[in-house]
């Protein structure tokens, strides 16, 4: 896509690729539930009152299908196992078996060189991680690769990530930056768009928040902008966004909001301090209760081919360090190919394999500079910033974006 | 308009190869109303009473107090009849011919006349008592919730036991019955045989004196039942065994021979009428082992009134090769587990006291010891006290006593079921 010509097309564009319409799941049942329905039509949950996305785009087609969107179905009529009839209560009425929850398991792949896999894993009995990604058709275009992993010692914490996940997606599909300004401007937009789509993201949680005692919902944020060469990143908690090009170093793009990460800032080793007793207490997240949910952002650019990655702590618990995820990348690609929803699938059954002690999800978006980079101008000059780094700018800005200008 | 909710206490997670799930389904119902009330049908009472020949002098002078303090109990428009019962049943009441009569307050004076009029005379034949209760509830059609209060003094001499048999599959199912032994010349298994088939109780009455108050209270309880007849509902998953469906509080009572097809995978244990209360039951299901990892509904326990299920709950399981997991015990599942397994004790320690086995008595008594101090439940430990010398509660070391008061035994044994409920 051309952005210099036809930006009211291209936004038309954008609108239809991404509808805005709010995709809910209900709270009791996780059946899905039209966004602004007081109550669950599977179960008759009360789903309180309408969120504030409900509202949003009203020229949006009731039946516009989102791309990719995981088919979240309502549980299904036939038992996969025996064929007998599935009962309200989501298990088999002849031989018991539980119907898989569609939200336990789940994919998206909007375009082909863009796919996430989210994946409840083995030993939690509820997949609290969402993912939400949106592509243009065209690799080089844009892309937005958003993770929530859902915190579990809070209430309902599966609806409110993916409800948050979908939110800030929804933010960056629609909020591209458009126009031939230098990539500092354009970073500086992404960035702001960063911030605002982790204000929606917020916001989705706290809508999803139940009322009453109990520990309100929270989650971690991370969501990664690809815009051509530019990757703009943006997190609040411990999920990450990796660069993992072909041929040169690979990077951990994020730095947690966590304990682990507190004390290997003094000095312990990664290993180490990730492996100890508080190494999974984050310091910062999504919800009611967060203290501060603007979200650290970074930008880089993607001068050579390579994948951008982004996945919650149940893949890096096995693989946090950037050189060993890059292996892992060649060795799955080696056996599995390199279509990203394969990949993603893949890392998550290796995360499976592992143990899968906690919810698995993993996004990735396959850049290569040499083909179809439509939606930047080419990079005359170095962009970074600083210029610390030759072939990539790395600098974390203030959530306001204004290191960049 | 009464409501029922069912809560479900187990460990769902087996270890590889594990196949049996146990559950406590704890079922609550909250207004329920009156007997009679519900707009479903009429309520009935009877009173079965014996004026046998052993019953002279005291015990029918209380009886007739009893029986009196009974039909104070009985709600105006609920009908009822009173039996006097010997070798053979006779209607007391009413006397016009009609099998029963609707409770007003001109019935009541005349029921209470006829109560007054009662003598002591014949032998004892319990079997013809239910026989005619039958008869007279069967009378009448509108009724829909049936209760009965039966009380005894003695053996049941002048039937054979299979007549009595015969009587009670013929009541069964058609009315309940809360049963209380006089004195000591009663026999607890012959009378807990007529409560269990009725869904009712069995208890001691030891003094004469104290036969007015509990009649009252049995009367009372009847009439705050507002729902005529519930059922327990367990499904479980084709390939899977119901291995018991046990009541465990407020007593214990299998219901597992009660089971009624529903479906294949669907049986009903009738659980009588209900007033606002809870009761916790005990499910077991065995099943096929599934791999590590995978999950599945091992039953589902429902609470339905006629066809209507009212109440769900979900027991589930779930293969792990986590120890942590795995091993643990429901507390409630433990703590009822023991207390079935003192009932039992008590029952089977007393019956081998009976016929001289001293040695099985020693060893079931001391069990029962063990249990009751294990589970908390004090009252037995109280009465078992009176029976046995506890050496070592801890150990179930017990010596019998040497003698014995009948009373203190029969108080013991009819009381083996009741449970103390697990402290949550």
């Amino acid at each position: 896509m051309t952005p210099s010509e036809g930006e009211g097309a291209g936004a038309a564009g954008a609108a239809v690729e991404h509808p805005v319409a709010e995709v809910l799941l209900c709270p009791s049942c996780t059946s899905p539930v039209a966004a602004g329905e007081r109550f669950c039509e599977a179960c008759g949950a009360d789903l309180g009152p309408p969120t504030a996305n409900a509202a949003a785009s009203p020229t949006t087609p009731p039946t516009a299908t989102r791309p990719g969107a995981p088919e979240l179905d309502a549980t299904p009529g036939t038992c996969r196992e025996c064929g007998g009839d599935v009962a309200q209560d989501g298990y088999c009425t002849q031989c018991g078996a539980r119907a898989p929850s569609p939200r336990n398991h789940f994919t998206e792949q909007p375009a082909p060189w863009v796919a996430a896999v989210c994946d409840r894993g083995v030993r939690h009995t509820r997949n609290e991680d969402a993912a939400a990604v949106s592509a243009d058709p065209e690799p080089g275009g844009h892309a937005v690769l958003v993770v929530c992993d859902g915190v579990s010692s809070s209430t309902d914490s599966d609806v409110a990530s993916l409800a948050a996940a979908r939110a800030a997606r929804d933010v960056l599909a629609a909020g591209r930056p458009e126009g031939t300004g230098t990539v500092a401007t354009r970073v500086a937009a992404s960035t702001k768009a960063l911030v605002a789509a982790a204000n929606a993201a917020n916001e989705a949680v706290i809508a999803h928040t139940a009322v009453g005692p109990g520990n309100p919902a929270s989650c971690t944020f991370v969501a990664a902008v690809v815009h051509g060469r530019d990757l703009v990143v943006g997190w609040v908690g411990d999920s990450r966004a990796y660069w993992l090009p072909d041929a040169a170093a690979p990077r951990l793009l994020t730095t947690d909001d966590s304990f682990a990460a507190e004390q290997i800032a003094e000095g312990v080793p990664r290993a180490t301090a990730e492996s100890g007793p508080q190494a999974h207490a984050i310091t910062r997240w999504l919800g009611i209760d967060a203290p501060d949910h603007t979200p650290r952002t970074v930008s880089l650019d993607l001068d050579v081919p390579g994948w951008v990655l982004v996945c919650s702590d149940g893949l890096w618990n096995y693989c946090s360090e950037a050189q060993d995820v890059a292996t892992l990348l060649a060795t799955t690609s080696r056996t599995g190919g390199a279509d990203p929803l394969e990949l993603a699938g893949g890392l998550v059954d290796w995360a499976n394999a592992q143990g899968g002690q906690d919810n698995v999800t993993v996004a990735l978006a396959r850049v290569d500079p040499g083909h179809g980079d439509a939606a930047t101008a080419p990079h005359t000059q170095p962009t970074s910033a600083t210029g610390s780094t030759p072939a990539a700018h790395r600098e974390e800005v203030q959530p306001d974006g204004h290191i960049l200008s | 308009m009464a409501t029922f909710s069912a809560d479900v206490y187990q460990n769902e997670f087996l270890p590889d190869g594990g196949t049996d799930v146990h559950a406590i389904v704890t079922v609550a119902c909250s207004g329920a109303g009156e007997a009679g009330q519900s707009g479903s049908g009429d309520a009935a009472e009877i009173v079965l009473v014996d004026t046998s020949g052993s019953m002279s002098g005291e015990n029918i002078a209380a009886v007739q107090l009893a029986a009196a303090a009974a039909l104070d109990q009985v709600l105006d428009g609920v009908w009822f009849a009173v039996v006097a019962g010997s070798h053979q049943a006779l209607l007391a009441y009413p006397q016009d011919g009609s099998a029963m009569a609707r409770m007003d307050e001109r019935t009541r004076a005349e029921a209470k006349r006829a109560v007054a009029g009662f003598r002591a005379d014949g032998g004892t034949a319990m079997g013809t008592w239910l026989a005619l209760a039958t008869r007279l509830f069967a009378a009448v059609p509108s009724v829909t919730q049936r209760h009965a209060i039966l009380l005894t003094d003695g053996v049941n001499q002048h039937e054979t036991p299979d007549e009595l048999s015969a009587a009670i599959e013929a009541a069964r199912g058609r009315f309940q019955c809360d049963c209380r032994g006089v004195g000591s010349d009663w026999q607890v298994a012959e009378v807990r045989r007529i409560a269990t088939a009725l869904l009712g109780s069995v208890e001691l009455i030891a003094k004469p004196a104290e036969m007015a108050a509990d009649f009252e209270q049995i009367m009372r309880q009847a009439m705050g039942r507002g729902v005529a007849d519930a059922a327990l509902r367990v499904w479980a998953p084709q390939g899977a065994q119901v291995l018991f469906v046990r009541q465990v509080s407020p007593t214990v009572e299998d219901l597992t021979a009660r089971r009624q097809e529903v479906n294949a995978l669907t049986g009903a244990y009738p659980t009588g009428a209900w007033g606002d209360e809870s009761r916790d039951y005990h499910v077991a299901v065995r099943l096929p082992a599934k791999a590590v990892g995978q999950e599945q509904l091992a039953s589902r326990v429902q609470v339905a009134i006629g066809e209507a299920v009212v109440a769900q709950s979900l027991v589930k399981a779930m293969w792990s090769n986590d120890d942590t997991l795995t091993t643990r015990i429901d507390p409630a599942v433990a703590h009822y587990t023991g207390q079935a397994e003192l009932a039992e004790a008590i029952q089977d320690g007393l019956a081998a006291k009976a016929v001289g086995d001293t040695d099985t008595a020693t060893v079931k008594l001391g069990r029962a010891v063990q249990l009751a101090a294990e589970t908390g439940n004090d009252d037995a430990t109280t009465r078992l006290r009176k029976i046995v010398e506890i050496e070592d509660a801890g150990t179930g070391t017990v010596r019998l006593k040497r003698s014995v008061s009948k009373l203190d035994e029969m108080a013991l044994d009819t009381a083996s079921t009741k449970t103390t409920r697990v402290k949550k």
